[in-house]
This record gives C-alpha cells, sequence and structure tokens, in this order.
C-alpha cells in the first residue's frame, strides 16, 4: 500500500507542466521507504529531459549523484521506483514492461506511478500505482515470450499487472491550508468538473483505440501465417516419417540394414514463433483505453442526465 | 562458286528430290517387296519405315557426294563430308542395329580406303595437290583406316565379292519397277546411277594414271542417266503438270529449262521441245568437255546466257522458234517450264514475270483463246506476289501498279466471260481446259486468294509508308482501285461462288468499309429529315448506304458463315459501323448478343485489336449520345492499362528487349493497323476523362469523408495528381491539363469556368472537331457539365445553406427549374442528399444528418475492429485443425454479413444510412457474439 506525499504528487505534475507537452511522456525516480506492509513515497526527482546534442549523458551516473546528493540534505534516498507521465492512458508499452521489471528485480518493492495530466486537468486527479504480477515477474525473467510459454504461465492481459491503492497524506497543516483555499475559491473553479464537452476526449481515445486495434489485427495475421507454416511442417515431417518407416519395413525383409536415423529436426527447421508478449502488451493497452472510455462516458452520460434535468427543470 | 561445289550441291538436289518422293511411295513397294524377296539381307534394309527410310537417304546422299569429290580428287569436301556421313550413321545407329550394317556403306568404306591409299603411293600427284588437300588426304586415310578397323569383316567380305552385292542391288531394282509403276522414276535412277559407280570404282581402284579418264566416262554415264531420267521426269511432266511446286527434279529440271532456254537461242533451229532434249546429251557432254578445263562455267555461263537472253523475249518469235504452231498446248508446256523456276535459288524473277507477260502477249496474239489467257495471269499474278522473298516487305509501288492492272484485268476477262471460264482451286490440273472448243473453259486458280493476297500487301504497303508523306497519299489513292476490285470479284462471287467464297469475299468488302464515315448518307440524313419518305427511299436507291451495305453483308455472314473467325470479324465490324454512325442501340445491342467479351480473349490478335477498336468506337459514341457512363466503362480497359496505343494496334510502346526480342517485334509490327484507320488517341483519351471527371467529381463530393471509397478511375486521379504536383500552374496548354482545370473547377461548382475549360477553341481544335456532329456533342457537353456542376455543388456545400432556392439554383447553374427539380428529387431519392422539397416555396431543405466526425471514428473502429474478429476466427479455425475450414466459414459469414446488413438498415433508419458499411460490420459482430 503505497502512501505518498503531496509533495510528490506537487512534484510529478510540475515536472509534467515544465516539460511534458501534448504526448511527450516525462519520468522520474521515486524515493522513500518501506514502514510495515506499507510503502511510503517520500520525494522523487525527474530525469532530465533528452536532447540530441549529450548524447554522452549518463542516466545512470545521475541517479546516483542526484541520491548521494539528497542524502547529504537528510531525505530518504532509498529507491523505491519511478513514475511516468501519460498520454490518454496510453501507457502498457514494451519499454514499461522492461524498465519495471528492471526495477522490480533489482528492488522488490517497487512500483510505477501513472499520472494522467489530461484526466487530471479535467477535474480529478489520476494517480495510479502499479506492479507487475509475479508471474509476469517469472515469464520476464525467463525471456520466454512463445505462444508455448506464455500458454504455460497461463497468463492473459488482464493478469499482468496489478493495481496497488494509493493514499495520499497531507500533513495537517496542508489539510487546514486546503480547507482555507477551497472556502475563497469561486464557484467556476469548482464546477471544472462538470465540463459538458466531450467529443474531443473521446476522439483521440477512439484514435488510439484504433491504433491499438490495428496492430493487434497485424499480429493476429502473423500469429495465423506462423500456425499454418507450423502444421504445414508438422504434416510434412509426418510424411517424411512415414515414408521412412516404410521403407525401413521393406529393407528389413530384404535384409538389409535400416537406413541411418537423421535429425529430424535438422531437416525441419521450426519457423520461428512470433513473440507473444507484444501481443499481450496490446491488449493490456486495449483494455486499458476501453476501461477509460467506459469510465469516461459513464460520467459523461451522468453529466448529460444532470444538465437534462437541470434544463427540464429551468 | 567453284565448280566442285556447283556440282556437288546439284547431285545433292537430285538425291533430295528423289528423297522426297520414296517416302510416300514406299507403302505401296514395301508390301511386294517384302513377299517377293523375304529372306534376301539387302530387302530387309529395303523394308520401309519412314525413319529407317530417311537415315538411309541421308546416307545415300552422303556417299554421293564423297564420291563426286573422290572423282574430282577434292581431299577437303572428301573429308568434310566423311564426317558428316560418321555422324549420320551414329545417328541411325539404332536402325543400323536392326536392320544390320547396309552394304552400301561398307561399300563406300572399301572403296574410299582404297582410293585414298592409291592416292597416298601417287607421290606425283601429291606433290600436285595443294595444301588444304593434302592435308585432308592425310588425315582423312588416318580416319578411315581407324574406322574401318569396325567394319573389318564386313568389308573383308565385300573385298572379296564386289560383283554380287551390286548385283544384288542391281537384281532388285528391276524387281522394284516391275513391283510398281510408280516408284519406278526414282528407283531406276538410284539403280542407274549406282550401277555407274559400281562399274567405275572398280577401275578407278585398278588404274589410278587413269583416273581422270574413268571420272570422265562416268560423266557421261551420269549424265546420261541423268537423261534417262529426264525422259521420265518430262513424261511425269505431262501428266500431272499440276504440281506447280513439286518437288520432283526440281533442281533438274530448272537448270534444263536454262539449258533449254539457251539453246533455243544460241541454235536457231526449230526446236520443238522433244528434239532439243535429244539434242540436249549432245550438249552437256560437250559442256563437261569445257568444264574440263575451265572449270565450272557449266551452270554459271548458262546463266548468264539466260540473263542476256531476257531483253530479247521482248521479240516474241523467240520465245517460240519461228514457224512452230503456236497452239494452246505448247503454250501450256512453255508455262510450266518457266514456271518450275519459281521459287528458286537464284531465280531472276523480275525476267520471269518479264517472261510470263511476254507469253500472255503471245497467246493473246495467237488468239489461243481466254483460257489460256486467265491461266497465264494468274500465273502472273502469283509471280508478282513472290517477287518478295520477305514476308515482311512490301511490294515495290511499280510491281504493285502491274498487279493492281493485271487483276483488273483478269476481272475483265472474267467479267467478259461470264459463263464460259470456271475457275476453282479444286479442278485438277489435267481437268482443266484450256483450249478454244464448245465446253466452257476449265482454269484453275483461285481469284478470291490472289484478291485477298493483294488486299493484305495493300495493307503492308499502307504499314510501310511513313502517314506524314505525300506518298502515303499517293497510296492511298489506290484504295479506291482496290476496293473497285473487291466489289467486282463480289459481284463475280455472287454468282459464281460457294458461300465459302462470299462469306470470304464479304469479309474484305466489310473490312474495306467498316471503319469510313459515310458522309453521303449522314448529309442526306439530316437533309432530308423534312422531305417525305418516299423521296428518301428514292434518294436511297440511288446509292447503297454504306449502312445497308454493312447490313446486308454482315446478316448473310451471321447466317452462312462456318468459320467462327470470319462471323467474329463481321460483327465487330458491324458494332463499329453502328457506332461510327451513331446509331448507339443497335451497337450495343449487338455486343452484348454476340456475347464476345467473354470470350475474346482466346482470339488471335488481329481479332483482339478489332475488338479493341469496336470497344472504343462504341465508348465514343456512347460519348456522343450523352451516355457517360456507358462511354467511361467502354473505354476503361483500354485506358486504365494505359497500353491504348498498342491494343489498337496503333502502334508500338518503347520497351525493354526483354519483354520482346526482335522476332516478337516483327510481327507486332506486322499486326499494326494502317494509319488512315487510326482512331485518334487524343480524342479518345480526352472523351474517357472528360466521362471521368463527370462522373468522378460528384462523387468525390458525395463521399467525402467516407473512408472507404473507392475511386471510378484511377488514370483520372492519376492526372490530377499530376496537375497537383506542378510547382507552378499556367493556363493549360495540353488536352489533359484543360481537363484537370476544368475538374478544379468543377469541384468548386463552378460550371462556367469548368466549361470555358472543356470547351475553347484549342479544345475544340483538338478534340471535339473530329466529331462528325460537333455542335450537337458542344451542347451536350454543356448540359452535363451544368447538371454535375450542380449536383457537385449540392454535394460540397449543402452543409452551409439551412435551405435554398431552386430558382437560385436554376438561375446559377442556368438550367429549367424542371430540370434541378428533378436532379435534386433524384439525389434525394438515392438518399445522396438529405434535404426535402418544400413545393409551395420551390426551396431545398436541408437536413443535417451527417455524423460528428466522433461518430465516423466510431464506425471506423467498428469497421476495424470486425476485420479483428475475422482474423481472430481464422486461428481459431486453425487451433481446431479445419484446413478448409474457413474458407466454408466465410462463405457463411458473407451470408450472415448480408443479414445484419438488413438488421442494420431496418435498425438505423435516417441518415446513418449511407454508412451502411460500417453497421454492417458492428451487426456482424454482434451475430457473431450470439451465433458462438
Amino acid at each position: 500500500l503505497p502512501v505518498s506525499l503531496p509533495k510528490v504528487v506537487l512534484k510529478i505534475i510540475k515536472h509534467y507542466q515544465e516539460e511534458g507537452q501534448g504526448s511527450e511522456v516525462v519520468q522520474g525516480v521515486l524515493l522513500g521507504l518501506v514502514v510495515d506492509d506499507r510503502l511510503e513515497i517520500t520525494n522523487c526527482f525527474p530525469f532530465p529531459q533528452h536532447t540530441e546534442d549529450d548524447a554522452d549523458f549518463d542516466e545512470v551516473q545521475y541517479q546516483m549523484e542526484m541520491m548521494r546528493s539528497l542524502r547529504h540534505v537528510n531525505i530518504d534516498h532509498l529507491h523505491v521506483g519511478w513514475y511516468q507521465s501519460t498520454y490518454y492512458g496510453s501507457f502498457v508499452s514494451r519499454a514499461l514492461l522492461d524498465s519495471q521489471f528492471s526495477y522490480q528485480h533489482a528492488i522488490e518493492e517497487s512500483v510505477v506511478l501513472i499520472y494522467d495530466p489530461i484526466k487530471t486537468a479535467q477535474g480529478s486527479l489520476s494517480l495510479k500505482a502499479y506492479r507487475l504480477t509475479p508471474k509476469l515477474m517469472e515469464i520476464c525473467k525467463e525471456k520466454d515470450f512463445t505462444p508455448e510459454g506464455l500458454k504455460k504461465a497461463n497468463i492473459g492481459f488482464e493478469h499482468m499487472f496489478e493495481e496497488v491503492p494509493i493514499v495520499i497524506k497531507n500533513s495537517h497543516l496542508i489539510s487546514v491550508l486546503m480547507w482555507e483555499l477551497e472556502d475563497k475559491s469561486t464557484v467556476a473553479d469548482k464546477h471544472e468538473l462538470l465540463n459538458l464537452s466531450s467529443s474531443n476526449h473521446l476522439e483521440k481515445s477512439l484514435q488510439l483505440l484504433m491504433d491499438r486495434v490495428d496492430d493487434m489485427s497485424q499480429d493476429i495475421v502473423k500469429y495465423n501465417t506462423y500456425s499454418r507454416n507450423l502444421s504445414k511442417q508438422q504434416q510434412q515431417k509426418h510424411q517424411y516419417l512415414q515414408r521412412r518407416q516404410q521403407e525401413n519395413a521393406q529393407r528389413q525383409s530384404r535384409g538389409e540394414p535400416p537406413l541411418p536415423e537423421e535429425d529430424i529436426t535438422k531437416m525441419f527447421k521450426p519457423p520461428q514463433p512470433p513473440p507473444r508478449m507484444d501481443t499481450l502488451l496490446i491488449a493490456g493497452q486495449i483494455n486499458n483505453y476501453c476501461q477509460n472510455v467506459k469510465e469516461f462516458t459513464s460520467q459523461n452520460l451522468g453529466k448529460l442526465f444532470m444538465a437534462e434535468a437541470l434544463q427540464g427543470h429551468n | 562458286m567453284s565448280r566442285f561445289f556447283a556440282t556437288g550441291s546439284d547431285s545433292e538436289s537430285e538425291e533430295s528430290s528423289s528423297a522426297d518422293e520414296i517416302t510416300p511411295k514406299a507403302p505401296g513397294t514395301t508390301f511386294k517387296q517384302s513377299l517377293l524377296l523375304s529372306d534376301d539381307e539387302e530387302d530387309t534394309k529395303r523394308v520401309v519405315r519412314s525413319a529407317k527410310d530417311k537415315r538411309f537417304e541421308e546416307l545415300t546422299n552422303l556417299i554421293k557426294t564423297i564420291r563426286n569429290a573422290m572423282k574430282i580428287r577434292d581431299m577437303a569436301k572428301c573429308l568434310e563430308e566423311f564426317e558428316q556421313l560418321c555422324r549420320a550413321f551414329l545417328k541411325s545407329k539404332n536402325i543400323v542395329d536392326k536392320e544390320g550394317v547396309p552394304s552400301f556403306y561398307i561399300r563406300l568404306l572399301a572403296d574410299l580406303e582404297d582410293y585414298l591409299n592409291q592416292l597416298w603411293e601417287d607421290k606425283e600427284g601429291k606433290k600436285k595437290m595443294n595444301k588444304n588437300n593434302a592435308k585432308a588426304l592425310s588425315t582423312l586415310r588416318q580416319k578411315i583406316r581407324k574406322y574401318n578397323r569396325d567394319y573389318e569383316t564386313e568389308i573383308a567380305a565385300y573385298k572379296e565379292n564386289p560383283q554380287e552385292s551390286a548385283d544384288e542391288e542391281e537384281e532388285k531394282e528391276p524387281e522394284d519397277s516391275g513391283s510398281s509403276s510408280d516408284s519406278d522414276g526414282d528407283g531406276g535412277d538410284e539403280g542407274v546411277s549406282s550401277k555407274s559407280f559400281l562399274k567405275k570404282k572398280p577401275e578407278a581402284a585398278s588404274e589410278a594414271s587413269k583416273f581422270l579418264k574413268s571420272a570422265k566416262g562416268s560423266g557421261d554415264e551420269s549424265s546420261s542417266s541423268d537423261d534417262d531420267d529426264d525422259d521420265e521426269d518430262w513424261g511425269s511432266d505431262t501428266v500431272d503438270s499440276g504440281s506447280e511446286s513439286s518437288d520432283e527434279g526440281e533442281g533438274r529440271s530448272a537448270s534444263l529449262a536454262v539449258v533449254f532456254l539457251k539453246k533455243t537461242q544460241d541454235s536457231d533451229k526449230p526446236s520443238e521441245k522433244k528434239l532439243g532434249k535429244k539434242k540436249k546429251p549432245k550438249k552437256k557432254e560437250r559442256l563437261e568437255e569445257e568444264a574440263e578445263e575451265e572449270g565450272g562455267e557449266e551452270v554459271e555461263g548458262g546463266w548468264e546466257k539466260v540473263k542476256g537472253g531476257v531483253p530479247l523475249v521482248k521479240e516474241k518469235p523467240k520465245m517460240f522458234a519461228k514457224g512452230t504452231e503456236i497452239n494452246t498446248a505448247v503454250v501450256v508446256k512453255k508455262l510450266n517450264e518457266i514456271l518450275q523456276a519459281r521459287g528458286k535459288k537464284g531465280t531472276d524473277r523480275a525476267a520471269q514475270i518479264e517472261l510470263l507477260h511476254a507469253l500472255a502477249a503471245i497467246a493473246a496474239e495467237n488468239n489461243l483463246g481466254q483460257g489460256i489467257l486467265v491461266k497465264i495471269k494468274f500465273n502472273i499474278i502469283a509471280s508478282l506476289y513472290d517477287y518478295n522473298p520477305n514476308l515482311a516487305a512490301f511490294m515495290k509501288p511499280d510491281m504493285w501498279k502491274k498487279c493492281l492492272d493485271c487483276i483488273d484485268e483478269l476481272l475483265d476477262i472474267l467479267f467478259d466471260n461470264n459463263n464460259h471460264i470456271f475457275i476453282g482451286e479444286n479442278i485438277a490440273e489435267d481437268s482443266e481446259n484450256l483450249a478454244i472448243s464448245d465446253q466452257p473453259f476449265r482454269v484453275r486458280g483461285c481469284v478470291l486468294t490472289l484478291v485477298e493476297r493483294m488486299d493484305e500487301e495493300f495493307t503492308k504497303i499502307m504499314q510501310n509508308t511513313d502517314p506524314h508523306s505525300q506518298e502515303y497519299v499517293d497510296n492511298l489513292k489506290d484504295e479506291g482501285r482496290v476496293c473497285g476490285i473487291v466489289d467486282r470479284l463480289l459481284a463475280y462471287m455472287e454468282n459464281k461462288g460457294s458461300t465459302e467464297e462470299i462469306c470470304r469475299i464479304y469479309l474484305r468488302r466489310i473490312m474495306h468499309t467498316y471503319y469510313k464515315f459515310d458522309y453521303k448518307a449522314h448529309r442526306r440524313s439530316l437533309g432530308l429529315q423534312g422531305e417525305s419518305k418516299s423521296e428518301q427511299d428514292q434518294e436511297e436507291s440511288e446509292g447503297e448506304d454504306s449502312a445497308v451495305i454493312m447490313d446486308r453483308l454482315c446478316k448473310f455472314i451471321y447466317a452462312k458463315d462456318r468459320t467462327d473467325r470470319i462471323r467474329t470479324c463481321a460483327i465487330l465490324c458491324h458494332i463499329y459501323h453502328h457506332a461510327l454512325h451513331s446509331r448507339w442501340y443497335q451497337a450495343r445491342d449487338l455486343m452484348l448478343m454476340s456475347h464476345l467479351q467473354d470470350n475474346i480473349q482466346h482470339a488471335d490478335p488481329p481479332v483482339q485489336i478489332l475488338y479493341n477498336r469496336t470497344m472504343v468506337q462504341l465508348g465514343i459514341c456512347a460519348f456522343r449520345q450523352g451516355m457517360i457512363k456507358d462511354a467511361h466503362n467502354a473505354l476503361l480497359d483500354i485506358q486504365s492499362s494505359g497500353r491504348a496505343k498498342e491494343l489498337l494496334g496503333q502502334g508500338l510502346l518503347m520497351r525493354n528487349m526483354q519483354e520482346r526480342n526482335a522476332e516478337q517485334e516483327k510481327i507486332e509490327k506486322r499486326r499494326q493497323v494502317p494509319f488512315h484507320m487510326h482512331i485518334n488517341l487524343e480524342l479518345l483519351e480526352c472523351v474517357y476523362l472528360v466521362s471521368a471527371m463527370l462522373l468522378e467529381i460528384p462523387y468525390m463530393a458525395a463521399h467525402e469523408f467516407d473512408a472507404r471509397r473507392r475511386m471510378i478511375s484511377k488514370q483520372f486521379h492519376h492526372q490530377l495528381r499530376v496537375g497537383e504536383r506542378q510547382p507552378l500552374l499556367g493556363p493549360p496548354e495540353s488536352m489533359r491539363e484543360h481537363v484537370v482545370a476544368a475538374s478544379k473547377a468543377m469541384k468548386m461548382g463552378d460550371w462556367r469556368t469548368c466549361h470555358s475549360f472543356i470547351i475553347n477553341e484549342k479544345m475544340n481544335s483538338k478534340v471535339w472537331d473530329l466529331f462528325p456532329e460537333t455542335q450537337r456533342v458542344r451542347e451536350m457537353l454543356v448540359r452535363k457539365i451544368q447538371e454535375e456542376s450542380l449536383r457537385t455543388y449540392l454535394f460540397t456545400y449543402s452543409s452551409v445553406y439551412d435551405s435554398i432556392s431552386m430558382e437560385t439554383l436554376s438561375e446559377m447553374f442556368e438550367l429549367e427549374i424542371p430540370t434541378v427539380h428533378s436532379i435534386i428529387s433524384k439525389m434525394i431519392i438515392n438518399e445522396e442528399l438529405m434535404a426535402s422539397l418544400d413545393q409551395p416555396t420551390q426551396t431545398v431543405v436541408m437536413h443535417r444528418t451527417e455524423p460528428t466526425s466522433l461518430q465516423n471514428m466510431a464506425l471506423q473502429l467498428a469497421e476495424k475492429l470486425g476485420s479483428l474478429v475475422e482474423n481472430n476466427e481464422r486461428v481459431f479455425d486453425l487451433k481446431q485443425g479445419v484446413y478448409g475450414g474457413y474458407f466454408n466459414r466465410d462463405q457463411k459469414g458473407g451470408y450472415q454479413q448480408k443479414q445484419s446488413y438488413q438488421r442494420g438498415t431496418l435498425n438505423q433508419k435516417g441518415g446513418y444510412q449511407q454508412k451502411q458499411g460500417g453497421y454492417q460490420r458492428g451487426g456482424y459482430r454482434n451475430q457473431n457474439q450470439s451465433n458462438y
């Protein structure tokens, strides 16, 4: 159960506001420590934005440097994960999987915080923490992404990530400040979340969803050809074996020595199976989009009904 | 030409001629022979199977050549031939295995060896030999030694008893000739010559020093044997002198004719043919003697003299010696004689034609009757055609003129003696009746073939003339004559010919008619519109319309023709002619009824070219009639390939050599349509592009947001893209640029600009003026542009209107209100335009029904998901191991799609109906879920 300080949240938001624009993604490191069964995230720092001209920039060096500096000022310096911003909920990707795996592999309790600035802009903070499921960890460890491997692990796109609930804990002083601010703020500010316009957001989501669906189709076609090739080859192999058997039987009846066994696997190289992990990821992503759209539309429908009722009332 | 070579080739041709003969005759002799001499070894060899026969013929030929070479001590030749012989013998190996080594082969081996040894020992002779010969001699000697080792026993046997085997041969020959009278000509020939060789050989073997003499003797002998043979030849000639190109004794008779001619010239004695022939042996002897010294002058000299004689031929009496009674038989003989030289190497074709002309003149002078004249004419024309040895080459203008004249004369004769002359291909040579008698003449020959050939020659001439030169125009003037000849022959054939022949000549006539626009009829139909019908009829009866002619001829062919090709051509020409004269419905119906579209790809290329031409003409016709869609469809195939030029046979496209070698190129060149029959390609393209524009622009406007919209015309889009890519847009120059500019204007609904781009001075001169009814076409075009611009305008801008008055529209597009009304109604009915008409105020009220972009997106997504599901199902199928399964499933799926399509339309009333495609997928998916 990660507990995060508002300072962390604000810092992440600030980082995005300053550096991330549009579909660009910002990333950073989370610091904190484990207390009982909670993971407390107490601080964070951003990765600097890469530019083309400083290619020799050493990230690890930078992180170590940063952590050392933080220790000097007596801040928790234990690495407990990382954060990333997202664009319309698109974060399930190979890159994320890989880095989260390496984090989780090295530091057991690591999480990834996903911050969705667009949803946040609509009026409700969207911050989610994810971890890889133990099953997925195993698969990643073995690097076995073949269809068989995935089948054996019995893993679906639903079981790739587990969401960890987050509690944001303010210090009491900040709570007081918040109350005061809320009192002062105008009505209009509060009603940000009642915005009725929806099509823009939906369109974007659909666009992204469509792209993923296309990818998915392609992957399926690839897999399809693969399995067809495989079965064809299996048949050939079978035929070959039968022929060989018959021949040997004949030779035996003639009293000749049987033909030497050749290496069948050499003769029939099985086609390269396409890695299925990508497909899984895409499925996960699609699932994610769908959840988003569903959530969004249900909220919007509520708003629309409300507006209708209001109109009727007036 | 070396003397050796000359003699060699001479005897070779002799042999090959007899070889050709023996094959067909063999079956007759075989049977009897095997009865008579079944145990004879020689005979088993003689049992004729065609393969064996051929092989042995080959061998004997080679042996003869070797013997000749031996005679003249040409060692190089000898060696060469011997090598060939060995190869040939090897080839006939399996036959030899079966039959045993043929004795004549052994004989040659033995003789050759002896002969070589002699030469080898004759030191003096060797010194005299030139280097080549000496070298060949030593090589040959070694070779034959080695070679003969394999046949030692046989050779030994032969040497012991050379006479016996020779006798066998001799014995066989008489029996042979006795057994079947057919074969005695060649059989005797072979027998005699081989006899003579046999006799000579031992001599030569014993007395080397006298070899020359003996060679001379054998020369005499062989010449006398030749002579015998000639006698037979002549005999056979008189029997069936009709087989003009019979291989029999061709080479010989060529030289014979030459010798004969020459002799008639330099010996002024009255010479009947028989007489001349009796003379000949002597003559030959003398020549031979001369040849000893002069070497090879024999044939050459003969030729030269003949050439010198050609101009003399003009002096007619020289042709036949003075005092000869010139009658039909003599002339026919003479004719045959001349003809025998036909097709031979070195024959002077021009001289031959001259001779034939002279002969014709003689025949005419002596009043030998029309029959003979006709026959000679036939042959003159045939020789004229033969003048060019190459199929691709075309006739020289003077030849062509002569040919036309001849055919004209021939037809004159035929017409003058309509009832007295029968001609036909199947009248046998011997049943000809050429003499003047009560019976009608019977002449072998086919005018139709000649005329057809003439027509082809004409096409060839036109193909090979530069179409932009005065020469072409001059040549084209002959077309009238060609047509005249075809017409006359047609009239003749209608009385005389069989239906088949009539069909053929009709087709010729059609081929000369179909592509010509009948201006007379056109003017008449225009001019007579107001006048009464009776007058019209009268007028028509004066000169037949080409349409009437076409109709009559084609219908005859439809009814009577048995070969598919003539009918197909006739149909296509008929359609073409209809289309050319704007009889669209007839043309279309004929095209549809003939079902030619289904199987035209199996036709030969010229017919396919004709088909393409017809389709194009049909399309242009449809365009003139304002059937834009039909025009587009008809032209689509031709234009979309981008090879219209090639498909219409109007020129070759530049292509690299891998796709087409020189040979193919030649063939393709021969298929080209002459220039005066060409269809203007620019006109064609313009018609196509304009019709594409009229269809495509409104379509594009209507489906602007449709993700799945298809292109109607790729080519048109290509042009548009090319236009867009232009960095600088100047005023349009070419036809294409005009169309592109017009399309752009049309897209905005600006019909005036569009109109000015399509119809202006430039385009008029380039395209529109080429139509016969220019004004009408232009009017139609303007009208179409207005209508389609209106549609485009409504599609494009309906979203910015709430309502629009029809009056305004009619003013904008200069169309009458009823027309506007009908167009809009049509669009509403077709659900292209979401609107309704308000009758009292004459306005169109728009409905807002276009889907938002979000909805569009959702539709696209649904579609994509549909395909995703399909793909997924395939995977599923594989897993279940149903290999062929998904095809079935696909069909089922298709069916389901249809169902859901209906459901979709039911569910989705109103504005989304044009997007049914999208919903259909969605429905499909739903249904699938419920089904599985």
